[in-house]
């Protein structure tokens, strides 16, 4: 879930946390009532700040994704296929955005990308 | 806000040359406070001031509330401490050695030592001269967490580790600090590693405290710019300070500028230019740049 | 506290200890081979206070060991450990003496149990007698006197030391400086008199240390 993370990207730490969690909710990867690492799991496991963990958690608690219950943790709640498919849709805009940022500094435009996504999907450059 | 340390006009003279100067840190309580800073810049000279191994020439310093040297006894019971250098006796063995500092200190977690022992898979009847760099290491860093102290003060604690060892010690460390909420003090060269752990950021160059700020300040400080038709010339009425500016590639320029606010883009535009991207800069990054423009001043 | 500075001390004295201990039970036995007649008394003591140079060499190297060996891992990490235990400098200070004076104990034991088994072993020339234990006595409070100045000497900063020794060494350049001068000051004897000779606090290093005398 967490493999992507990277401290030097613009996102925060927590924000980044808590999108992996989103989107593996809204893929299914995980499924309603599993129990999230705890704070010293994950922050251990990351090695980040555990303050950042908390805020992740508390950022996904709000928006309706985590609920913790005390003294058992924070478990994945049902989420609504709304919520699932604005989720998915928010997942992928991150990815473009990143991948324009990083073509915009390499000075190619929209449509070098067009080029380059055909490219991709008629099973090129494999 | 409370601190777990304070100094006040912390000053440090050895023989004739080496100075700290005016130092006034703070570590708020329950913070993770990385401390960077070039070789020579003071860091383990300030360290040892705050636990008593050295004598400040001038200033005052609290630690966890209480002065020091003056409280060190009831300080640093409540203090963890991996120095630089390994200071523990080399020809005891590592079950000896955690026998002696559970000794002297009240709050040894004997329980937790032995579950970090066997996690760090020290061998208990190894002398610890014997030990090799990694194993020293995570010996040292277990005495200091199974203490179980308020403030953890780490210098330099994965210096010359493997990626491997590293990832054990810091595990163990943010483990501890979740539980407890304890305070951390930790210098390191591995700026990388600050980056993911800390939330405040201490920068020392040549024996004074240059920068003190939460990390979201300091990566929000200073800003790469990509920029598009850039004039030759820049205005001197410009909001924000450019630190630097070259060419990223063909089209596009890359400034590195402080002070930026995304208002300021209306001022690129009016010049003829536009902000095509506007990038964090990493903590190495900032790092470097704080120190050039620090330097560099009249 | 002390029980683990006293364990972990133990660990870096005890080859020390266990060599004088063995060297201290030898002692009296070895003194009593010699092989005088027993009808030359004279020689019989003679001999006996030979050898009494040997327990005051043995005592001086009991405390040197042992007080140098209380400090000696200490040095090496620069006392950085010691000042970083919560503990106050002088209750520290006074667990490595105290464990010291422990560690005496052994090696002056081993000189009570040879001594007596040396008396009990050989004749003994008439109208003289055996001192076994106030030979211990003197043994063990020349040891105890001995640690307790190298004790001093090594826990102090090396510039303490620098001035103990240099105190020491001031008094021999006088000497020298007054003999070039042609004075007959006689500055070293006079300056090991006052130390030595009672009350001075070395004055257990002089005198008679005879397991047999008059």
């Amino acid at each position: 879930m967490f493999e992507r993370l990277d401290p030097r990207s613009p996102v925060p730490l927590y924000a980044q946390i808590a999108d992996a969690v989103r989107m593996a909710i809204a893929a299914g990867e995980v499924s309603e009532g599993s129990l999230l690492p705890s704070v010293r799991q994950l922050s251990a496991e990351l090695r980040v700040n555990p303050a950042t963990v908390v805020q992740a958690y508390r950022g996904l608690e709000e928006d309706g994704f985590v609920a913790t219950r005390q003294g058992a943790g924070t478990f994945v709640q049902a989420v609504g296929k709304d919520l699932r498919t604005r989720e998915r849709r928010n997942a992928a805009r991150r990815l473009v955005r990143d991948l324009m940022r990083d073509a915009r500094r390499l000075g190619l435009g929209p449509d070098d990308l067009q080029d380059a996504m055909d490219h991709e999907l008629n099973g090129g450059g494999r | 806000m409370t601190f777990a340390v304070e100094t006040d006009g912390l000053g440090y003279r050895a023989g004739k040359n080496f100075e700290l100067r005016d130092v006034n840190l703070r570590v708020p309580t329950g913070a993770i406070y990385g401390f960077l800073g070039p070789n020579g810049a003071g860091k383990t000279t300030t360290i040892r001031l705050l636990l008593g191994l050295l004598q400040a020439s001038g200033g005052r310093i609290l630690v966890l509330g209480e002065p020091m040297p003056q409280s060190r006894v009831s300080v640093l019971s409540r203090v963890g401490y991996v120095p630089d250098r390994p200071h523990v006796h080399p020809t005891l063995t590592v079950a000896q050695s955690m026998e002696l500092h559970a000794a002297f200190h009240v709050r040894w977690d004997a329980k937790w030592a032995d579950e970090l022992q066997q996690q760090f898979r020290l061998p208990r009847d190894r002398r610890v001269g014997s030990l090799s760099k990694g194993e020293t290491g995570k010996l040292l860093m277990l005495l200091a967490l199974a203490q179980r102290p308020d403030l953890l003060v780490l210098d330099e604690p994965t210096d010359g580790l493997d990626p491997v060892v590293r990832r054990d010690v810091l595990e163990a460390l943010l483990a501890y600090v979740s539980d407890r909420q304890a305070s951390v003090l930790i210098s390191s060269h591995l700026v990388h590693e600050l980056e993911r752990i800390c939330d405040w950021i201490g920068v020392m160059d040549e024996g004074s405290l240059v920068a003190e700020l939460p990390m979201r300040d300091f990566k929000n400080g200073i800003k790469r710019l990509y920029v598009t038709g850039a004039p030759e010339l820049l205005d001197e009425r410009a909001p924000f300070t450019v630190l630097s500016r070259g060419p990223a590639n063909a089209a596009v320029e890359q400034w590195l500028v402080r002070g930026w606010v995304p208002a300021m883009r209306d001022h690129v535009t009016s010049l003829g230019a536009t902000v095509t991207d506007v990038i964090d800069l990493d903590l190495e990054e900032g790092f470097v740049e704080l120190l050039r423009s620090f330097r560099d001043r009249p | 506290m002390f029980k683990a500075i006293l364990k972990t001390q133990w660990q870096w004295t005890r080859m020390a200890v266990l060599l004088v201990a063995i060297a201290a039970f030898a002692m009296p036995l070895v003194s009593m081979t010699a092989r005088i007649p027993l009808n030359q008394p004279r020689n019989f003591i003679a001999n006996m206070q030979t050898w009494g140079v040997g327990y005051v060499a043995l005592a001086a190297a009991l405390g040197l060991a042992v007080a140098i060996l209380a400090w000696s891992s200490d040095h090496r990490g620069h006392h950085v450990y010691a000042i970083a235990l919560p503990v106050a400098r002088w209750r520290y200070v006074l667990m490595r003496f105290s464990a010291g004076i422990v560690f005496l104990v052994p090696a002056v034991a081993a000189l009570a149990v040879g001594a007596r088994v040396a008396v009990s072993m050989f004749p003994i020339p008439q109208g003289l007698h055996a001192y076994p234990w106030a030979l211990t006595a003197r043994f063990g409070f020349a040891a105890v006197v001995a640690f307790a100045i190298f004790f001093a000497i090594s826990s102090a900063t090396a510039r303490t030391a620098a001035y103990i020794l240099g105190a020491i060494a001031a008094v021999f350049v006088a000497q020298f400086l007054t003999d070039a001068a042609g004075l007959q000051w006689q500055v070293v004897s006079h300056a090991v008199d006052l130390v030595m000779a009672y009350p001075g606090i070395l004055a257990v290093f002089s005198g008679r240390w005879a397991l047999i005398d008059v």
